[in-house]
């Protein structure tokens, strides 16, 4: 038996609202607004009070898919993660590492995208990373 | 007064599955279930959240709990209406009552800052209650207007809604699963700004026998719509035509479940 | 964005061009209400009605991809009238006679003859700005989605610099970022030019720097940006691409073009949430964690760098992004990835990244406010940027001429198509479209039309319709209104079944490489 609220930022729009999720036992049941938030000062928009809704939908991908035969399979992070390093350590070394783009994510968080673009310069070895800023 | 709150609510943790109150950690502060063995330093009484929903949430997800509640004035009457509506079992609920300040009492122009327990099996009150806060300037200003002055006041009110329902939200008396404002039938879907009156009337008409004026819908309110001075004007029309003030009295039913003829219409008023 | 955003409320006159605000950015929106009821003045222009627009002092209609003659405009009337700040220009800018030279021409009369914009409006939104104690620029991808994207931009500087608008409290000029962490995606470093905290890939001593802490060697010349990578996907000379948490095949302009470019590669990862389009006709797809699942951190519009928090275990078998890349790389025998947190990321970037340099998420804990720059832990953070001077030194003042947009209609595509946001939807829709009660607001695509261009095309009220570009066409629902402009139509991009983005035009502005989303030439017909 648990209740509990984890502040956090909104997953959508720029405006870097805080907001609360309600975790019952596991489950994200609601969003509250952040009282003490600077930009929120208590509310939200709808997109925020609803920001929870998507978290744990049926729809999310719970396994690593590799491609078979034309069709996605499911696949263990470990036949997942030796395919990809494989297959981009081959092209890199076949056609140089300026055949890899690498596309970074306005939705992930400042650590990730830094790693990402650190793996691409650093261990791909190109500057072929954006993301979609200008989209 | 936090102090005799921390302790009161520890040595009801030991009985009780959990207490619901505050919590303030580096993150931020919300509502939490505090069970045996939390740290109730982290226990503490503001902002205010719409806790009797929480509670109701709760109890209805873990049927044979216990749980207890810390609750100011408007939390106990948002608690009464709601065990009128079968939201919530006066018998699973303990409530540690909270007296507000006067400075708290005048934010919220609240007429009754002190939790009433008298209605609640087990309860206690911390804190010395103060008399109620002087109302809302803005319903006296409001009540001046004409008629056009009024519908023009609201009509450029209303324009600022973004239709976030963080007023219906926030409520802690709002709890349908089926929401008048999401029907299609009353409210064009995906309209911003949504249809003016309907949406408000439609809001402002299912808080006439429920607003406890708690004032949370106007906090939550993103662009600032002085929301309250409608819902007082409702209570107070519905205090005079038949004499409910919601959240005051847990004997009285809701009065639009009762039928006419059981219903204490003053007759001079109603005219 | 130059100012951060409570300060909004504080402003005296509030500009709003390209924005839809009030359903792109509601918290920004709302702030600008407030500013209004403390008394300011709202400028609002833009081709479509919107609630900002509704509330505004003033609203002007301009054609689409017309922002840099209306800009000259209201420079032009400034100029003349006297009311350029003399002293601003004298003492923190350079090559004011370049712009006095380029906006002369630009007389309210020949701004309408462009824009549309009746001459008499200009001259008073030119005024409003002007003469108010504290005027904010706002703009959104309406501005910046143009062929013309960098004049728009800098003719909005102009403007800021020629009125003294920029280092003071509530004014500046304000992009408003349209995801969560695309501010944050820049800063760190996702972008083919420059490494975390805009330092140049092809400055020596910078790319020094990262060679010695990444103990690798690294290239020195700019990479591509998305829009190149698409297209050279296509040409076989771009062989895999790894996606991170994006869905190109939704939001890149012209996507038949794009899906088949991007099916021409050998090897495509994506790294997502949910199956996106993108995902679909990817080689492999790693599940990731939700923004729920995992810490780190996010940086607003107003470069406001704030702690994320997990609420949650990640679903099933995803994994946070970062350790998918940790994992990666050490697959790749990669030294320099074995980060135990989040936190400790944090750590090596404020190493390096000079305007990250003061930040820690001990710091930022506690509901501690901090913008960047942030050069040092007792450095208090920047909310408004360039007071006293600019990081140029002198604001320089670019003189701008205004150019055509790279599509024009003609009798077979008579319409102009702009793309954009609704209050309900995010982006392509992935996360909103499926959440119940954004759904059951607005579930599927529709277009915006005028009455007389519905007429045109023998519709009454709310039909099917098919709209063509020169690239493509879907079938989606009319919705006429008179809240857009004749001969321009209106078509929101979270719809992947009937995307908008299948007609945009690709043509992009010559230096930010930005997609002309804004501006293509449509037919609309009953269907």
């Amino acid at each position: 038996m648990d209740y509990s609220n984890t502040q956090t930022i909104c997953p959508f729009c720029g405006c870097g609202c805080a907001l609360n999720l309600e975790v019952v036992d596991g489950e994200i049941v609601g969003v509250l607004p952040a009282n003490d938030h600077p930009v929120g000062r208590g509310s939200l928009c709808i997109k925020g009070w609803n920001a929870h809704s998507f978290v744990q939908h049926e729809d999310r991908l719970k396994t690593p898919l590799i491609r078979e035969d034309g069709d996605l399979r499911e696949a263990s992070w470990e036949e997942a993660l030796e395919l990809v390093a494989d297959k981009l350590g081959s092209i890199k070394s076949e056609h140089g590492p300026d055949a890899v783009g690498v596309l970074a994510s306005a939705k992930c968080t400042n650590e990730e995208n830094y790693l990402l673009q650190k793996f691409s310069r650093a261990v791909i070895g190109t500057n072929n990373v954006d993301h979609c800023a200008r989209l | 007064m936090i102090q005799e709150i921390r302790d009161l609510v520890s040595e009801k943790l030991k009985k009780l599955d959990g207490v619901v109150a505050l919590r303030k950690t580096d993150q931020g502060t919300a509502p939490t279930l505090f069970q045996e063995g939390d740290d109730v330093s982290q226990l503490v009484l503001e902002p205010r959240y719409p806790v009797a929903k929480t509670v109701s949430k709760l109890q209805k997800r873990f049927k044979d709990a216990k749980f207890g509640v810390v609750a100011r004035g408007c939390d106990t009457r948002a608690l009464v209406e709601m065990v009128k509506r079968h939201q919530i079992d006066p018998d699973r609920l303990y409530i540690v009552g909270m007296a507000c300040s006067e400075e708290q009492a005048e934010t919220c122009y609240c007429a009754e800052p002190a939790p009433d327990l008298d209605p609640w099996p087990e309860a206690d009150l911390v804190g010395d209650p103060v008399p109620g806060a002087p109302p809302n300037p803005m319903v006296a200003e409001y009540e001046n207007l004409s008629r056009e002055e009024r519908w023009d006041f609201w009509n450029q009110q209303f324009t600022k809604c973004i239709k976030c329902y963080g007023c219906r939200d926030i409520c802690p008396v709002c709890f349908c699963d089926a929401c008048s404002l999401e029907d299609p039938l009353w409210v064009e879907p995906g309209l911003l700004v949504p249809d003016f009156p309907m949406y408000h009337l439609i809001k402002a008409m299912h808080m006439t026998t429920r607003c406890v004026a708690c004032r949370q819908c106007e906090t939550a309110c993103p662009a600032g719509i002085p929301l309250t001075v409608l819902y007082d004007l409702i209570r107070k029309d519905v205090g005079n035509l038949i004499g409910y003030i919601p959240g005051a009295d847990a004997d009285s039913g809701p009065p639009l479940s009762l039928t006419l003829a059981d219903a204490p219409i003053d007759s001079e008023l109603a005219k | 964005m130059t100012n951060s955003i409570p300060e909004f409320e504080d402003a005296k006159c509030v500009l709003i061009t390209g924005s839809n605000t009030s359903e792109a950015h509601p918290m920004i929106g709302t702030r600008i209400m407030r500013a209004k009821e403390k008394g300011a003045q709202v400028i609002v222009v833009d081709p479509r009605t919107t609630q900002m627009s509704m509330m505004a002092d003033l609203h002007l209609k301009q054609q689409p991809g017309t922002d840099v003659a209306w800009l000259n405009g209201v420079m032009q009337v400034i100029i003349s009238e006297g009311l350029a700040d003399q002293e601003f220009i004298k003492e923190r800018t350079e090559g004011y006679e370049d712009l006095e030279a380029a906006v002369e021409k630009y007389t309210p009369e020949y701004v309408e003859e462009i824009s549309g914009i009746p001459a008499e409006q200009l001259r008073q939104a030119a005024k409003m700005y002007a003469e108010a104690e504290r005027a904010s620029i706002v703009y959104a991808m309406g501005i910046t989605q143009h062929t013309s994207g960098v004049d728009n931009v800098l003719s909005c500087a102009n403007l800021a610099m020629l009125t003294g608008n920029v280092g003071r409290p509530s004014t500046g000029v304000n992009p408003l970022r349209g995801q969560n962490n695309v501010q944050g995606a820049c800063d760190l470093g996702g972008l083919p030019n420059v490494y975390p905290g805009y330092q140049s890939v092809a400055d020596p001593e910078v790319n020094h720097k990262f060679e010695e802490a990444w103990e690798t060697e690294l290239p020195d010349e700019v990479g591509l940006t998305v829009v190149e990578m698409v297209e050279l996907a296509g040409t076989g000379e771009v062989k895999a691409m790894y996606v991170m948490g994006e869905n190109p095949l939704v939001a890149d302009a012209d996507i038949n073009h794009a899906r088949e470019s991007m099916k021409n590669l050998d090897f495509l990862v994506v790294q997502d949430l949910f199956l996106s389009e993108t995902a679909e006709i990817a080689d492999v797809v790693l599940p990731a964690a939700s923004y729920a699942e995992k810490s780190g951190t996010f940086t607003a519009t107003d470069r406001r760098v704030q702690l994320v928090h997990p609420a949650i275990d990640p679903v099933g078998e995803s994994k946070p992004d970062w350790e998918i890349i940790q994992l990666l790389a050490e697959k790749m025998d990669a030294p320099g990835f074995d980060f135990a947190s989040p936190e400790e990321i944090m750590d090596e970037i404020a190493a390096l990244t000079p305007i990250y340099g003061g930040f820690s998420h001990k710091r930022l804990s506690n509901g501690n406010v901090l913008h960047w720059p942030c050069l040092s832990e007792d450095h208090p953070g920047t909310p408004y940027l360039h007071k006293g001077t600019f990081s140029r030194g002198l604001g320089k003042f670019h003189g701008i001429d205004f150019t055509e947009p790279a599509e024009s209609t003609d009798e077979t595509y008579p319409l102009i198509l702009t793309t954009g946001r609704i209050m309900f939807h995010f982006h392509t829709g992935t996360m909103s479209r499926r959440s119940e009660k954004l759904n059951q607001e607005v579930s599927e695509a529709y277009v915006e039309m005028h009455p007389k261009d519905a007429e045109q095309i023998g519709l009454n009220g709310e039909k099917k319709v098919k709209v063509s570009s020169r690239r493509g066409e879907i079938k989606l629902a009319a919705r006429v209104t008179d809240r857009i402009k004749p001969g321009v139509v209106f078509i929101p991009f979270h719809f992947a079944e009937a995307a908008a983005n299948a007609l945009t035009n690709s043509a992009f502005d010559p230096i930010a490489k930005i997609p002309e989303y804004k501006v293509c030439a449509v037919r609309v017909e009953a269907v």
